[in-house]
Formats: C-alpha cells, structure tokens, sequence
C-alpha cells in the first residue's frame, strides 16, 4: 500500500512535468512565431515573459516560485527561459507554466486510497456480519438453551439443527451427554429416595425393640444410658433422613403450592417454639411486614433452620438476632472467627466444627428453597457475627 | 381393646404387639395385604394399626374396605413417607391419625388411646388415674376435683405420662413427644427437667407422688 503510494506518486508527478514541459515547448514556439510575425514585443507574466536582451546564452528548465496574485499565494512554476534572436534582436523569453504541487497530488491519492479502503472494509465488514450472523445463529441459540439446561427441570436439551457439519456434530455429542448426564442424576435421585425410604423400616424396628428393652426387666443404669444413647442416634439418623428426603423433593419440584406467607409472623411463631427449648437469647426486630408467595411448608422450613442453625452454632448460649426489614430477612449469632469455607456453607453434610451434632444438611436445603423461588441469600462476618441475609427479592 | 395390626415387617409387628399387650390390649397380626383385608371382614377392632406400604397392596385400600364396611374402629396409619398429601390423603379416607416411621412406641401409644378416647368409639375425653383426672376436651387436669393450674407443655406432659404409665420414658422421647423435630437442638435436656420438675411440685404438693425417676436418667409414670 505505502509503496504503491509512493510509486504512483512519483509516477503521477513525472508525468504531469512531461506534460507542463510539453506545454511549455509548444508555447515557447507559439510565442517565438508570434514574435517573428508581429515583430512586436509582448508580456503575459507570469506565463510568458519577453524581454530584449544584450546577449544569448543558453536555454534553462527550471522550477521556480513566483507570488500569484490572483491566488495570493507562492506558487510553484516550470520555467523555460531560451534566448532567441529573432528579426535581428536578442530576445530573452521565459515561459512558465502552474505545476500541480506535490503535496496536492500525494494527497489525493492517500485520499482516495483512504475512500476506498474504508468503503470496502464497510462493506465487507457489514456483508461478513450478515452472514455470520445467519451461520452462527443455531450455534447462539444452542448456546442459550445449553446455559439455561437444568438438572432439575427434568427436561431435555433442545437444540437447534446447522447445516454447518461441525456444529450439527457438536449438537448430537451435546445430547447424548446431556442424556447421559440427566439419566445419571435421575437414577442418584432415586437412589437417595430408595435409601431413604428402606432405612425407615429397620429404623423403626430397632427403636421399637429399643423401647421394648427399656420397659423389660433386669437393666442396670449403665445399659439404659446406652440405650438412650443408641436412641439419640437413632434420631439423628432419622432427621438425616428426613431432610435428604426433603432435598430431593424439593429438588423434584414436589412442592408446586404457593400460597401468600407472611414472614414476619412466620418467623414470630418459630422464634416463639425456639424459646421453649433453648436458653439462647433470640432478639426479633420487626421492622417491615414481608409477604412472600411461596409453598408454606418450605417457609416454615427455611426460617426453622436458619434460626436453628443460630442457635447450634452460637458458643455459650450467646445473643442471636433475627431481623425482618424491607426485602431482608437476617438472622445473626455471635462467634469468635469467620468461618474458613464459607463457599462450602451450602454443600451437602460440611460442617465447619466437628464438635456439633448436626446433621449437615440445614442449610443445604434452606439454599435449595432459595435457589427454587430464586432469593438471594449471602453470608457475612462482621462485628464478631455471623450474618445469613436472605433477600426475597420481588417475590412480594 | 382389640387391636389388629397391620405391617408387613414382622420384626416391628411383634415389637407394637408386646407393647400394647402390656396394657391389656388384645393384639392380632397381619403381615399382608390379603390377610389384613381377611381379618377385617370376619371380625371387628376397636383400633387398626395400618402400614401404608404393604408388599401385596396399599394399606389404604385396606383403609378404604374399612371405611366401605362402616365399621366402627379407630384407624391409625403408620407409613414410611413423610409426606405431607400422603397424610391428608390417609386422614381424608377417614383415618384418626398418621405417624411416620420410625416413631417411639410410647408415642405410638400416646396416639392411639387419644384416638380410643375419641367418644366416637366408645370411649370418653376423661383421663382418669386414681385422684388425677383429664378432661381432655377441655384441656383441664383435677386433682380430687380440684383444678391444676398447668401450662401447656405441663399438660401435654401430663397426658403423655398417663398414657403411658408404668413405662420408662427417657427424655429422648419426652422430648420428642413435646417439640418434635426441634428438639434435636438442645444439646442438653435442662429444659425437659425444668417442665418435668414444675409438673412434679405441682402434682406432688397435691399428694400425688407418681413421677418417678428411673436408672438415673428417664422418667416413670407409677403408683408406689
């Protein structure tokens, strides 16, 4: 590009001098003619010049800069100066003609180099993007249906057919994964069910045959604290149950109902049952009224383990606060450190202190329930507490 | 009372019926679908004992061959599912009550005198162990006719103490009887003492001694 610039500017040039020198020969002979004929001496400066002269000297082809009135500016001339004797006088003649300056010339070719580049790149850019955009358009709208693919909806990918071989080959390799991939998490479901439901009835029976020792004869205060022992475990056991039960019916969408909650009371009447059986101090600001359209059951839920969750995990039966304000529901316990994983808070059976017997799973479901009506819930450490905010969102 | 028990697990069958037999109860079995549809037609129960999920069939379509014939027995259903709809399914086909497995037989127990107190069948809302007497319609416990002023755990206490009398109860099921699910949350049973021990002052200062403590730690509801 630059080179050919160039080239075409030395070029262009080298011929318009021809042509101006040309020009100025023809004119020069025109003028020479004229003199001889009319013998009479004449000016058309700055274009031609004749002046008598005492003597003859050589012909000279120059450039030269003469001020032009009319343009009111320096302009470059060719000048042919020839000396002549003509009818017995030494004339000097100058002929000059206007040369197109340089820069003029390089500009307009960088110009129309520049018009030119720029339309073609237009309009390839906007013929390219119309046609990537109708090639690339099934690509698109796979890659949506793929980010908005759920395990949990049950229902499978729905691609749309290319003819771009690639793309259509892509499409199948996604489905047979996302088939794979559905078949796999509906048969752990079921296996989590199945477990569930089977580990009732050998629950029950141990209990019951528990329940019996206790009432027969012949036990020693040694072997009934066992037994309550083996009882208390056999309750943790069933409230594990219970809520891996309960996560996997949430997650089966098992819970369709909505219905009009009120949080503000809800969370009154189970900070009332909490009261009756712990000797935490549960401090309740009710600032706003929070209605909320969800399953009531879940909304009993989802307040009972968060506060529950408090109470577990505040050392020496410390302050606990719950707050009910604008979108917010909060609930806050006292601690000592911030917790190291606060991004395992959520998962399955983590638990950041062994010394606890929880069951692992509260807020696994309280963040299912928020993730199924889509509240945000974020955890905080500030001031020497622990902080869990559920925000509802527009779901007033 | 004549109590047919329906339950496919024969382990857990045989553990109810020793404990409702302790009380005078007259057990009878059924291990299936077939025998337990059997049994109710030829004879009458006051209290039938229904496990949902029967390896032959549903237990409540044993409950609906109950409902079909009219007879006049109470129905607790007992059922693996905790389920919300399957409750109010079995409660809407005519059943008294509902427990979930697994549950503590002295609950078990607790529910199925309620359920026989019922006036429907025979039975009548008055709770009565020597000087203490229940009207639980009302709510209200008299001690020689005169009223006890309790709270409502110490009621509920009360109630379930008389329903099973004579059985040691740890504070485990105490405790389970009273708050359910959230009682796994005291990781100490103080407050199950404190309500055991205000119900004990105030039965005790009317002379009834019957709160016992047994092997140390549980509870026993007995005469001297």
């Amino acid at each position: 590009m630059v080179v050919s610039t160039i080239v075409l500017y030395f070029y262009v040039k080298n011929l318009l001098r021809e042509e101006v020198e040309e020009e100025l020969f023809s004119t020069l002979s025109r003028v020479e003619i004229a003199l001889t004929n009319n013998k009479t001496q004449f000016s058309l400066a700055p274009l031609v010049d004749v002046s008598e002269v005492p003597e003859i000297k050589a012909q000279i082809l120059k450039d030269t800069i003469i001020y032009d009135p009319s343009q009111k500016e320096m302009e470059e001339f060719r000048e042919l100066t020839t000396f002549k004797k003509i009818n017995q006088k030494n004339y000097k003649i100058s002929v000059r003609n206007l040369v197109i300056e340089s820069e003029d010339i390089l500009v307009a070719i960088i110009l129309s180099y520049l018009i030119i580049i720029v339309s073609v790149f237009i309009i390839l850019f906007y013929f390219s993007k119309v046609r990537n955009k109708k090639l690339w358009l099934p690509f698109f709208k796979n890659l949506e249906s793929m980010k908005s693919f759920s395990l949990i909806s049950d229902k499978p990918i729905s691609l749309v057919d290319s003819e771009i071989l690639e793309f259509s080959e892509l499409n199948t390799e996604i489905e047979i994964l996302t088939n794979k991939v559905r078949g796999d998490y509906k048969n752990l479901k079921q296996f989590t069910e199945d477990v569930s439901h089977e580990l009732q009835n050998p629950l029950a029976i141990i209990q019951a045959k528990i329940e019996n020792i206790i009432n027969g004869d012949n036990l020693n205060d040694n072997q009934f604290g066992h037994l309550t022992s083996i009882q208390k475990d056999i309750q943790r056991l069933t409230q594990m149950n219970k809520r891996l039960t309960l996560l996997t019916k949430i997650e089966n969408n098992q819970f369709a109902k909505v219905e009009q909650v009120i949080i503000t009371d809800l969370v009154q009447e189970t900070i009332t049952n909490f009261l009756e059986i712990t000797s935490s101090k549960i401090e309740y600001h009710k600032k706003d009224v929070i209605y909320v359209q969800m399953d009531r059951y879940l909304a009993e839920i989802l307040c009972n383990n968060l506060i529950s969750n408090a109470i577990k995990h505040s050392p020496n039966k410390g302050n606990i606060v719950v707050e009910v304000m604008g979108n917010n529901f909060s609930v806050s316990n006292e601690g000592n450190l911030a917790l190291e994983n606060p991004e395992k808070l959520y998962s399955r059976f983590y638990r950041e202190s062994e010394t606890n017997k929880s069951t692992g799973l509260g807020l696994a479901i309280v963040k299912r329930i928020c993730d199924l009506y889509n509240f945000s819930i974020t955890y905080h450490f500030k001031e020497d507490k622990h902080i869990f905010t559920i925000n509802f969102n527009g779901h007033i | 009372m004549k109590i047919l028990i329906v339950e496919d697990e024969q382990a857990l069958q045989q553990s109810i019926s020793i404990y409702l037999e302790k009380d005078g109860n007259l057990c009878e079995v059924a291990s299936d679908f077939k025998e337990a549809v059997y049994k109710v037609h030829l004879y009458d129960y006051d209290l039938v004992i229904l496990d949902v999920n029967l390896i032959t069939g549903s237990g409540l379509d044993v409950l609906k061959v109950l409902k079909k014939q009219k007879k006049e027995c109470g129905i607790i259903i007992i059922s693996a599912n905790n389920s919300l709809d399957d409750k109010l399914n079995g409660l809407d086909l005519g059943a008294d009550d509902y427990i979930t497995k697994p549950f503590h037989l002295a609950e078990l127990n607790s529910r199925i005198k309620a359920v026989l107190r019922r006036g429907k069948y025979g039975g009548d809302d008055m709770l009565i162990f020597n000087e203490i007497k229940v009207d639980t319609k009302s709510r209200t416990a008299y001690i020689n006719s005169k009223s006890l002023q309790l709270t409502r755990k110490e009621y509920d206490l009360l109630v379930f103490f008389m329903t099973n009398k004579g059985r040691v109860l740890s504070k485990e099921i105490i405790a389970e009887h009273l708050w359910g699910d959230n009682s796994d949350l005291a990781d100490n049973f103080d407050f199950i003492y404190v309500h055991i021990n205000n119900l004990r002052k105030k039965l005790t200062a009317e002379g009834a001694k019957y709160i016992k403590t047994a092997y140390g730690s549980g509870y026993k509801f007995i005469e001297d």
